[in-house]
């Protein structure tokens, strides 16, 4: 039997034994033959294999869409076109989904127990970078002392701007306010706890606040968002965090961990759309609304709460309409709340997370370890075969090897010059990983509809592509030798 | 009905003749209208449809003209009755039609947007991330990437603004904000925010919160103009108030129209007026986009905010809009490639210029216009409803449907009067919408005598009007141009007559 075949019947004995596996069926997965079509209706598939489904790991990115997702939208727009503006506050018997007035709410639960939260410390709202600037003017309001902002080096471009941004608006230099955590390691982008503890230690006097992703884009690295925040928090500095690639897709215990705030988007491993509605986490004792008696007979109650920037929807449900004006916010995250949110949004989430109250993050973790665990083997195994067969492995892992520290995702750092062939020849056998130039692609099988068949038609298809890609690069080169295309060394791919 | 409209732009009386009070004229006036057919775009909610309790798969409109085998689409003029397709002029007589006068509140459905939803849908489903990139042929969209300007591009009519003023994104409220925090810088002689006595909350709070977040107290910084008697905010009393606190202004901030009165108020002038004292102006324009013409470029408007779940139809909370003028949105490279001028705005990588934006150097260079003060990547199925949306709009412009519209409100106005006219002793309601034409919209806010309320509401909801109540004692009436008609009008002012009894 030829080992190729072995390798996947292996890999369906493993997928066989998988609890969770029915959960593949929840979602639309594209065939190899709709990846490829330019057109929106699909005419029937001129080559053989192409209705069979792609192999998707690029969740990290994108997530697939629920089945769930069109049946919920069609009630939405039903009620939308049936009861127009009722549709806000009026029950519709068989329709699964919330009055509109209560659709964030609805979703809070679910929400809830994804990120390890109490409900009223989860909020659904703007979207992941809006969130970042809102809780940032609560959370970052800085002193002559106490001013600097602790984030990586490497931030995704929103959390460096949000907090480049948010420096200047206090009138400060972001030359001085923001410390960049670099690796110290010349060779690699991880980041040790210790390295960033150490940091910490050497700036924790004069820094307000410290943020930091839970997953980090490039690397794929889990960082320990526990003992981060403790030792941060034991300076006095407080602590957010950017799960964007987190949520969903490790366990998280936000209140237990004592995080200040946290915000998300719900497009990669939550499976709600592009650009979908995010959430924010506040820590219930940032939530606390406390009441003063009107000073004067006749008066109006006073408030105490965290200083926000607020809106009508953060005001209290029941004063909500009676335009008074005085801002009552809801205790806990819902009081950071600004406007009335999409519908359309939070029913293509709801519909995802219908999909996750079928099981919960621990057994999804558990699942994601294996299949994350059986991508290593297998890359391990590919790197040895080339540098047997090459003299060296063209590739290497970015991502800790530490199963503890990193999420579903693994990033794979190639030999310069390959990515763009390797990519190419990866989408012709209808393999969707994400690329990260110049020389990165990210491989995120994702546990909620992704198995280890499809991890290993992934290291067939990866081998496949680097052997055209390793022969295309040494015809370049060859050309390069006698006398090739210009100066700029093939490698410097745009 | 182009007379009236005309009459009605110049601020004179419309001259309904006598026999303005019956079906025939309004048949006749909806005979005349040009827009007519738009209503078929729309899914109009029916008296039996909003009284449904279970969904039963079947909209008001499309899903019964494929039954019985009859088309649905504009040549029938089908009005979104139960599956009967007639002429305009014998559906109207359909008595199950819902008479949807709360377009000002939740625009109705467009029919476009389950095509377009279905597409993004489909889009997502087929080809997964790729869609971000991807032009499907037949589809309406166009790739995600894409999307927020193709919305901002059909939405210049609406505003009267260059695309690259327009940007799609956030929520109103969020917009609000962001726009605070670029243009109201405060200083310590200018830091006053003035704005109208009675915003809606969330202009207010974030006003409030704005001032306290500059460590400012809003008591001092927070001016608040106050109306007559009739709910009315004199330009006069406006430009007053403005320069009373002049030199000590940094923003004015006002509605476009107020949600409470109805009233439209003068952009140019206090926008001129303001801006000549060395004030920032900025407008809330949730009730005025699509529904009166703006030309927030020539008007020298500073910013400006809308939703588009009102008069644009996007659905409820769908995504928001902005306007920064052209001299705010310019980005220089004159001190070097990586030093980039602009604006000061809170930023994230949507707002980086889209070559770039992948990049991932962290050196911000936003685009230059509205489209730089973008933060995150937006919501594609909002963007695909209110795409479907906006080509309703394309199939018309806001000069041809702020002339009907004009005509529809002189008309409920007309009746409205007679009703009061007809009724002994003290009139059973006030209408506090100014009467000049040019100074409102479509709604009219009317003030119903409280111990009426229960009886009218009631009466109301029971005959399939919908329409909004706005505490205390308002009912807020909005024949929206798009998708109502003079028979809509006439037929409901039967209805409320009978309801208050007169």
């Amino acid at each position: 039997m030829d080992p190729g075949q072995a390798g996947l019947d292996y890999a369906r004995q493993l997928d066989s034994k998988d609890k969770l596996r029915h959960l593949r069926d929840h979602f639309h997965i594209p065939t190899k033959a709709e990846l490829s079509q330019t057109t929106l209706h699909a005419s029937t598939p001129s080559r053989p294999g192409q209705d069979e489904p792609s192999t998707y790991l690029c969740g990290n990115s994108l997530g697939l869409q629920p089945k769930l997702t069109q049946k919920y939208m069609q009630q939405y727009l039903s009620t939308w076109a049936t009861k127009g503006v009722y549709g806000h506050f009026k029950e519709v018997e068989d329709s699964e989904l919330a009055p509109w007035l209560h659709v964030d709410d609805d979703c809070v639960p679910a929400m809830a127990k994804i990120v390890g939260a109490m409900e009223s410390e989860v909020a659904v709202m703007q979207t992941l970078t809006a969130n970042l600037h809102f809780m940032m003017a609560s959370f970052y309001r800085p002193s002559k002392e106490r001013h600097k902002i602790i984030l990586e080096g490497k931030a995704f471009p929103s959390d460096h701007y949000a907090v480049e941004s948010h420096i200047r608006h206090h009138n400060l230099d972001p030359t001085t306010s923001m410390v960049l955590l670099e690796s110290f390691k010349p060779e690699s982008s991880i980041l040790e706890t210790s390295h960033i503890l150490s940091i910490i230690d050497a700036h924790a006097s004069e820094t307000a606040l410290l943020l930091l992703p839970g997953i980090q884009f490039y690397t794929g690295q889990l960082f320990d968002i526990n003992t981060i925040t403790a030792h941060a928090q034991s300076k006095g500095i407080t602590v957010g965090w950017d799960l964007a690639h987190a949520v969903g897709n490790v366990p998280l215990s936000l209140h237990d961990w004592n995080v200040d705030f946290a915000v998300w988007c719900t497009y990669k491993y939550l499976n709600c759309g592009p650009g979908s509605i995010g959430g924010c986490f506040v820590h219930e004792r940032h939530g606390r609304v406390d009441e003063h008696p009107p000073s004067t007979p006749g008066g109006e109650p006073t408030f105490d709460y965290t200083p926000r920037l607020s809106g009508w929807w953060g005001s209290s449900k029941s004063s909500r309409f009676a335009m008074t004006n005085r801002f009552h916010p809801i205790p806990g995250a819902g009081g950071f709340q600004l406007s009335n949110p999409s519908v359309a949004d939070t029913t293509a989430l709801r519909a995802s997370l219908d999909v996750f109250k079928q099981t919960d993050m621990s057994k999804l973790r558990e699942k994601s370890l294996r299949l994350t665990a059986y991508l290593q083997t297998w890359l391990d195994v590919l790197a040895k075969e080339l540098e047997g067969r090459l003299g060296r492995k063209c590739f290497g892992i970015i991502t800790p090897r530490d199963a503890e520290q990193r999420g579903a995702q693994i990033s794979v750092l190639l030999d310069d010059g390959l990515l763009d062939a390797v990519m190419e020849s990866l989408e012709e056998d209808g393999i969707v990983v994400d690329e990260r130039k110049p020389s990165v692609i990210r491989v995120a099988p994702a546990p909620l509809y992704n198995n280890h068949e499809d991890v290993f038609r992934f290291i067939e298809a990866f081998r496949s592509a680097l052997n055209h890609a390793l022969t295309e690069k040494e015809s370049k080169e060859s050309v390069m030798g006698n006398g090739g295309r210009g100066e700029k060394g093939w490698s410097e791919i745009k | 009905m182009s007379s009236i409209a005309e009459r009605l732009r110049a601020g004179s009386d419309p001259k309904f003749p006598e026999n303005a009070n019956t079906v025939e004229y309004a048949e006749n006036l909806d005979a005349n209208d040009s827009l007519c057919q738009l209503r078929d775009q729309f899914v109009l909610p029916t008296k039996a449809s909003i009284r449904k309790k279970a969904l039963d798969g079947r909209s008001p409109s499309s899903v019964e003209h494929t039954k019985t085998g009859t088309a649905c689409s504009g040549e029938l003029k089908t009005n979104g009755a139960n599956g009967h397709p007639k002429d305009v002029s014998a559906a109207n007589e359909d008595s199950d039609q819902a008479i949807y006068f709360v377009g000002n509140s939740l625009g109705a459905q467009p029919k476009a947007v389950r095509e377009y939803v279905d597409a993004q849908l489909e889009t997502w489903a087929s080809v997964g991330v790729g869609g971000h990139f991807t032009d499907m042929e037949d589809s309406p969209l166009v790739a995600w990437q894409d999307m927020a300007e193709d919305c901002a591009k059909k939405s210049a009519d609406l505003v009267g603004a260059s695309p690259s003023e327009i940007v799609i994104m956030n929520t109103l409220t969020a917009n609000l904000h962001l726009m605070m925090a670029s243009f109201y810088r405060p200083t310590e002689k200018r830091h006053k925010v003035i704005l109208e006595w009675r915003p809606f909350p969330s202009d207010h709070y974030v006003i409030e919160s704005q001032i306290q977040w500059h460590g400012l107290d809003p008591k001092k910084s927070m001016v608040q103009i106050q109306p007559d008697e009739n709910f009315y905010l004199s330009t006069e009393k406006i430009l007053a108030t403005i320069d009373e606190n002049a030199d000590e202004t940094a923003m004015v901030l006002l509605p476009g129209i107020q949600y409470y009165s109805g009233q439209l108020l003068d952009i140019p002038t206090i926008t001129k007026h303001a801006q000549d004292r060395g004030i920032v102006v900025g407008w809330d324009l949730a009730h005025a986009a699509g529904n009166v013409e703006l030309k927030l470029h020539d008007w020298n408007v500073d910013w400006a905010c809308w939703c588009t779940y009102k008069y644009i139809c996007a659905g409820p909370g769908s995504i928001a809009g902005a306007f920064v003028h052209e001299r705010h949105g310019a980005v220089e490279y004159s001190t070097g490639f990586e030093a980039p001028r602009f604006r000061h705005r809170l930023s994230g990588w949507y707002g980086d210029d889209k070559s770039g934006r992948f990049n991932m150097d962290n050196k911000f260079k936003p685009t230059p216009g509205a489209g730089g003060f973008q933060l995150s990547n937006p919501s594609a199925i909002d963007l695909a409803s209110l795409s479907a949306a906006l080509s309703v709009f394309a199939q018309t412009n806001m000069h041809d449907l702020r002339s009907k519209s004009l005509v529809l409100t002189a008309y409920a106005q007309h009746l409205l009067d007679s009703i009061i006219s007809d009724s002994d002793g003290e009139p059973p309601f006030r209408i506090i919408t100014p009467r000049d034409p040019r100074e409102r919209g479509t709604q009219l806010s009317v003030l119903v005598r409280e111990e009426l309320m229960d009886a009218v509401s009631k009466a109301l909801v029971d005959s399939g009007v919908v329409c909004d109540k706005r505490k205390p004692g308002v009912i807020r009436v909005a024949p929206v141009a798009l998708y109502c008609t003079f028979k809509d009008v006439y037929t409901f002012m039967k209805i409320f007559r009978k309801a208050l009894g007169a």
